[in-house]
């Protein structure tokens, strides 16, 4: 595999980073006494649900979304850990300012994987596979954690060769032999096309990649449009789809938090969604964002919910104006029911005082509280300063979101 | 109830009468339009309990005198494709409308006519006749600018304001503001200010057709009645004050250009092509003698348009939403028109040289 003529170009080089039981990794990084033994992330003490495993426990066949309490039955020495999302999305960020120094062109497609376009610096870098064994190096040592590496021509290729060897892994799949290569694999091994995809498939009697030369095009576009011409390309290794560096702004922001089992308390509603309030707030602050409308949302543990879409008369950031929608869901909708879950939606945010109003009045005052809570929590964390209900607030760590981003409005925990 | 009428004579009252059809209803009465004979004369009206239509039309041949209510859409779309050579004959046989024309038959389900809410007859405090033309001058030079679905309900209508000897329309979303006037034949011993709306401005529109007609307006506490022809219309009106609009219109402007609504027109269409999809931010930037208007998007493309004006004062920059330009334009006659602006910040005054009694503001955007 190593073995390749120096001077030859590749006409597309993609290269897919995808960091090995990342959180795990990172705790038996932070935390030498835990090498080498099976370790699991869990959001938080109370948390149940494994978010991430070491190859150490995996080998005794604990995976993610396992219960905690079953996980103890395959594996009775296995080591929980609290998750720190403030830590593992520090460790990212320096891993993706570190592949920036290879090419500008990386898309970060999670908290744990990355692309990069190598097409253009093969003339600086050299060959593809120089330039994926130096990246391999480079996380390595910026991070002090192992990664997979896939090198193929297209996004999905590259992706289906990292998954091949892990840990530390390092997989080339030269774009000449992806179409044969992917030949004879499962469709659903491909990252993008899930169960929906895969049943439609199946029934235009389409199992592996290779089957999907038997179809035409057009019937992948007329159900998915242009997704399901990506898809037919894909199987055939050739994904089209471009390394994207450019993060588009948020259709919306939320925040939402688990209740206690049982919740049917008012005032810990009320406590849950102005601690979400004021945290949807103080994040839109930070990119100067605003929105008019938001939708909140009171999960019922019967299944149901009460769900509804407010909006305000100019767009705002002020968590206190977030919460009073909040709270008139409750007034109005809520009926004693067992909540188990909260979110506030912000949608559609825009820049702020972008465009200017005749009739609205700005609260100087409020802008002026926001600003010093603001100057204060940068300074000494969040929620140093809040407001008196949230002393109640619950202590249950933050979660990373599957949209999680290095900078912009998707940096959150 | 039993009638006979010619294709022609229904069509045309059943499409207008319909306008007041909300499409979706949760009261399955307001989808329903009543029918209501006379011997000499069919009435037509249809409600969304807002507004409502009325349409009266003559009969040719006497009618058994009744009422009921049908289905409307289904109603109009059966007539709409009926041949025209036949008479429409329309009877009632155990709840049900029976329609007869040549070699077809339809029977459609009622609900009683009791059942159908009626606008009540308040004794108007204002009463007066406006030409056609002119009533459909004060509403659509104002209309884009009505709010849509705001919180603010009271902008979800357009103000029509009665003054000894004026008459004013005027419609704002916050973001523009835009105003008409025009003196009226008579004088009127009240004052008043009263929003109707969006729904109602949309259905009047539909019987301002005939410029040279007049209209007969009729002005309670609550509701509006215009009277065109065969044609009767209400609405309530939306019951809140609306907004000091003088506060928004810019007094002591200083700076100032004048050129041709044309010129600024397809200059500004050029550069929105290159403005961010979403929020249309275009730049106006006042140099000496020279009014340029660029924009550039996020994909990183750039347009610029310079256009030579008269222009000595202080050079500055300044942006706006230019889709609220463009439609301010278009309500304007051709001509000259004249921008203006009190300090360097403020919004913007759009008026027309030809036209005096039509003006527009438009607030700016942050660059």
């Amino acid at each position: 595999m190593n073995d390749f003529d120096p001077s030859e170009v590749w006409s597309r080089a993609i290269i897919l980073v995808d960091m090995n039981a990342f959180f795990a990794s990172v705790e038996q990084l932070d935390n030498p006494a835990l090498r080498g033994r099976p370790v699991v992330v869990t959001n938080g003490e109370e948390g149940s649900c494994i978010i991430t495993s070491s190859y150490e426990a995996r080998a005794y066949g604990i995976k993610t979304g396992m219960r905690l309490r079953e996980a103890k039955k395959l594996c009775p020495q296995l080591i929980r850990c609290s998750g720190r999302s403030k830590r593992y999305s520090e460790i990212s960020k320096r891993i993706m300012a570190a592949l920036h120094t290879i090419t500008p062109d990386v898309e970060v497609f999670s908290v744990d994987e990355a692309f990069l376009d190598v097409t253009g610096c093969q003339r600086l870098h050299g060959h593809p596979i120089k330039i994926a064994q130096m990246t391999q190096k480079i996380v390595y040592d910026v991070s002090g954690l192992p990664c997979s590496v896939g090198l193929s021509g297209d996004k999905t290729t590259a992706k289906y060769a990292a998954e091949l060897k892990k840990p530390n892994g390092f997989t080339v799949i030269h774009p000449a032999e992806a179409k044969k290569i992917l030949e004879p694999v499962p469709v659903n091994m491909l990252c993008g096309i899930g169960k929906g995809t895969t049943r439609f498939l199946a029934q235009h009697g389409v199992y592996t990649c290779g089957d999907m030369q038997k179809l035409p095009i057009s019937v992948l576009a007329k159900r998915f449009g242009n997704l399901g011409r990506r898809i037919w390309a894909m199987c055939q290794g050739a994904d089209p789809d471009p390394v994207s560096t450019v993060v588009n702004p948020p259709k919306s922001m939320s925040h939402s938090k688990v209740l206690p089992p049982g919740t049917r308390d008012r005032e810990v509603i009320l406590t849950y969604l102005m601690h979400m309030s004021e945290k949807l707030a103080s994040r839109m602050r930070r990119h100067q964002l605003q929105a008019q409308e938001y939708e909140i949302t009171l999960r019922l543990k019967s299944g149901d919910k009460i769900q509804e879409g407010l909006k305000l008369i100019a767009p705002s950031h002020d968590g206190r104006e977030l919460f009073n929608l909040a709270e008139s869901v409750v007034k109005n909708h809520w009926r004693k029911q067992v909540v188990s879950l909260v979110r506030i939606v912000a949608l559609d945010p825009q820049p702020m005082n972008q465009q200017l109003d005749f009739l609205v009045e700005t609260n100087p005052k409020r802008e002026a509280i926001n600003k010093a809570v603001d100057a204060i929590n940068n300074a000494y964390g969040d929620f140093t300063i809040s407001p008196a209900r949230l002393l109640k607030k619950s202590k249950t760590p933050d979660v990373i979101s599957p949209a999680w981003k290095p900078k912009g409005p998707r940096e959150t925990v | 109830m039993k009638f006979k009428i010619k294709r022609e004579d229904l069509l045309k009252p059943l499409q207008i009468v319909l306008g007041a059809v909300e499409r979706k209803q949760t009261l399955p009465i307001l989808s329903n339009i009543l029918l209501s004979t006379k011997t000499h004369f069919l009435v037509l009206a249809a409600t969304d309990m807002e507004v409502e239509m009325q349409a009266k039309v003559t009969l040719t041949e006497p009618a058994e005198p009744g009422e009921i209510t049908i289905p409307a859409r289904k109603m109009m779309d059966i007539c709409r494709t009926l041949s025209a050579e036949n008479h429409l004959e329309f009877s009632i046989s155990q709840h049900q409308l029976l329609l007869k024309s040549g070699r077809s038959r339809f029977s459609l389900s009622t609900l009683p006519a009791s059942e159908f809410p009626k606008v009540e007859e308040i004794p108007g405090d204002i009463e007066f006749n406006i030409k056609n033309k002119e009533l459909r001058y004060l509403l659509e030079s104002v209309n884009f600018a009505v709010a849509q679905q705001d919180v603010r309900n009271y902008l979800n209508g357009m103000l029509l304001e009665i003054n000894t000897n004026t008459l004013k329309t005027v419609a704002t979303d916050g973001h523009r503001l835009a105003l008409s006037v025009i003196s009226a034949e008579q004088e009127f011993h009240k004052k008043g200010q009263f929003i109707i709306p969006r729904k109602g401005i949309t259905e009047m529109l539909r019987l301002l057709e005939d410029p040279e007609k007049t209209s007969t307006l009729t002005l309670t506490q609550n509701h509006l009645k215009m009277v065109v022809d065969q044609y009767t219309f209400t609405s309530k009106f939306i019951d809140a004050r609306f907004p000091d609009y003088e506060r928004v219109i810019p007094k002591n402007v200083d700076k100032e250009i004048t050129l041709e609504r044309d010129v600024l027109k397809d200059a500004l269409t050029r550069v929105s092509v290159l403005s961010n999809e979403k929020y249309r931010g275009i730049r106006l930037q006042f140099r000496a003698d020279l009014f340029v208007i660029s924009a550039n998007n996020p994909e990183n493309e750039e347009a610029e348009e310079e256009i030579p004006v008269s222009y000595s004062g202080e050079e500055f920059d300044i942006g706006f939403n230019v889709s609220y330009l463009l439609e301010a334009l278009a309500a304007l006659p051709e001509g000259k028109v004249k921008l203006s602006l009190m300090g360097v910040g403020g919004s913007l005054l759009i008026e027309s040289l030809t036209d005096p009694n039509n003006i527009h503001v438009v607030m700016p955007m942050r660059l």
